[in-house]
């Protein structure tokens, strides 16, 4: 990649887009507390830890396609403790999930009555750093019944929750999500508010809640937007993640998040905080984050004897330039 | 329903458990046996690394002479305590009712995230009424998790003692494959058989093909059913050592 040439661009509007360079970002690392890596290839993983990614949190949500029955449920909490967090350590970044059942199935009563007992056996797993992604989407009556079934389970679980906020009527959903976690007795402080934009930002970090933001292409923020928002209201409760998924989405835009900001003047503090601190700090309230595992992509119980799951395990890199695939 | 003095067993993993946890860990751990309140059997097999850590555990030298009585071909060293811990909760499962014990024990592989299939996994040999997890153990095996598949192959006396020909010539396969140490495999040269070695040698005659090598190990096990004579021309025709 090019990496003289990039700034040059930096004041000039209207011409072609810079490319991302990664060296900008070089010896920074960043936590993406909201990434769907289920949705993603192995590319992914490998360009994510390439540009410095360490940690991520998958939220357990809508796979694009319903679930029919219990078991598909159980399949994937399973995969997002089991299969995804090998995967990812395979690429030296170190998973977590939370784990919920989002607020389009929730429409699905019979089966979210089922969900919600089999949740139980998911939430105190090693590495499940809150319950997530839950709230609301189209507002309905069995999303509210099930939000609050779940702000239940995470006060008596001790869970940091994280907070789904609609794409319509987002403003006042954000507000609903906020009152009814107080309402069921959580502190602001354990929840995060996420999918925020210029509009809701304001109150939910008046009220005490962690503001997370989704750079996602298109739908949700932009990153230059983000950068202006950093500006006006600072790094204090505020996050960033990709959530990206199954859509048009970007699995860096934390890292180049943080190219842009550092161009833009902001504070190397503030950046670490917005695209790797609070997010620990948030999530680390569930007791299940331990940031000595980030850097060896090994914890503990996996290294015994010499062994490892990187031998035999860790992905051997291939050279894409050549056109001989050996 | 058990092959083994499961009191002795039982008592041996307490010891091991107590020298390594502070002693209400161990008090605590003696509560949570009732499988029969699945819920909180459940909770107690999840949330065990919350109690126990996850250091790595000492073994004393006749703890591990003992245990090799009680459970010939198990080792529990370089184990950690959270591990230790969950295959001791699932001895202490109520047996009594083999469809309500085999149940309780699939849920939680189902379930499982990598740790604690890894415990499951290590305590299959322990389990009661072993012909029951056959399939599992089978299952466990086509599984691409690094350490799930070193918990069957490493030190697991159960493979060798109830795996089908076919699904141990699979176990060997993978471990292959996957580039495992074939060594600390239990029962390696006594479940060798025919079919396998004619399967190595394919292996080693497609690895050839693609300019690539085998593990040593593959002839020596080869070559306890074909003769020295047909081993020596494959090296030869495919440039392997
Ligand atoms: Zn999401």
């Amino acid at each position: 990649m090019c990496c003289s040439h990039s700034f040059e661009n930096e004041h000039q509007p209207g011409t072609v887009p810079e490319v991302f360079d990664i060296s900008a970002v070089k010896g920074m690392k960043f936590f993406d507390p909201h990434v769907h890596m289920t949705s993603r290839t192995t590319d992914d993983y490998q360009a994510m830890a390439d540009a410095g990614v360490v940690a991520l949190i998958e939220p357990a949500f809508w796979l694009g396609q319903p679930r029919t029955g219990l078991d598909s449920f159980r399949d994937y909490y399973s995969s997002l403790v089991g299969w995804e967090r090998f995967r990812s350590s395979q690429f030296g970044i170190k998973h977590y999930c939370t784990i919920g059942l989002n607020s389009r199935e929730a429409n699905n009563e019979a089966l979210a009555e089922q969900v919600m007992e089999l949740l139980p056996l998911f939430i105190y797993k090693e590495g499940v750093v809150g319950i997530g992604e839950i709230g609301f989407d189209d507002q309905t009556a069995a999303e509210d019944k099930y939000y609050r079934l779940q702000l239940d389970l995470a006060r008596e679980a001790a869970l940091p929750v994280q907070v789904h906020t609609p794409h319509r009527d987002k403003k006042r959903g954000t507000q609903r999500s906020m009152d009814i976690a107080i309402e069921h007795g959580l502190a602001p402080y354990s929840v995060i508010i996420d999918h925020n934009n210029e509009e809701t930002v304001k109150e939910v970090l008046d009220r005490g809640f962690w503001a997370a933001f989704t750079i996602y292409p298109f739908t949700k923020m932009g990153n230059q937007r983000m950068v202006e928002i950093v500006k006006q209201y600072g790094s204090e409760r505020i996050m960033i993640n990709s959530a990206a998924d199954w859509g048009i989405s970007d699995p860096l835009a934390v890292p180049k998040t943080a190219a842009l900001m550092q161009q833009q003047g902001i504070s190397a503090q503030d950046i670490e905080l917005v695209t790797y601190r609070n997010a620990i700090t948030a999530f680390a309230q569930s007791g299940q984050i331990d940031e000595t595992e980030f850097t060896s992509t090994i914890d503990q119980s996996s290294k015994f004897a010499g062994n490892s799951i990187l031998r035999g395990g860790q992905q051997p890199r291939i050279d894409k330039s050549s056109i001989i695939i050996s | 329903m058990y092959t083994y003095d499961i009191h002795a067993l039982n008592q041996l993993l307490g010891s091991i458990i107590q020298d390594n946890t502070p002693p209400d860990v161990f008090a605590w751990l003696m509560k949570q046996g009732n499988s029969n309140d699945t819920a909180a059997f459940n909770a107690a097999f999840v949330m065990m690394p919350r109690k126990t850590g996850k250091a790595v555990i000492s073994v004393k030298p006749e703890q591990i002479t003992q245990l090799n009585v009680t459970r010939p071909n198990l080792s529990v060293e370089g184990w950690t305590a959270d591990r230790l811990g969950r295959v001791f909760l699932l001895t202490l499962a109520d047996t009594t009712d083999k469809n309500r014990y085999v149940k309780v024990v699939e849920n939680l592989f189902l379930a499982g995230e990598m740790n604690e299939l890894v415990a499951l996994y290590s305590a299959l040999p322990l389990l009661a009424y072993p012909d029951c997890w056959v399939m599992r153990c089978a299952e466990g095996i086509r599984s691409n998790i690094a350490n799930v598949l070193e918990a069957i192959m490493y030190h697991n006396p159960y493979p060798a003692e109830q795996l089908s020909t076919d699904a141990w010539n699979q176990l060997v396969m993978k471990a292959i494959f996957t580039e495992k140490h074939l060594e600390l495999i239990v029962g390696l040269h006594e479940r060798n058989n025919a079919e396998l070695a004619r399967m190595l040698l394919d292996h080693a005659r497609e690895r050839g093909a693609a300019g690539r090598d085998v593990t040593r190990e593959l002839w020596n096990l080869a070559g306890q059913f074909e003769g020295a004579g047909v081993i020596n021309n494959l090296k030869q025709e495919y440039q392997l050592n």
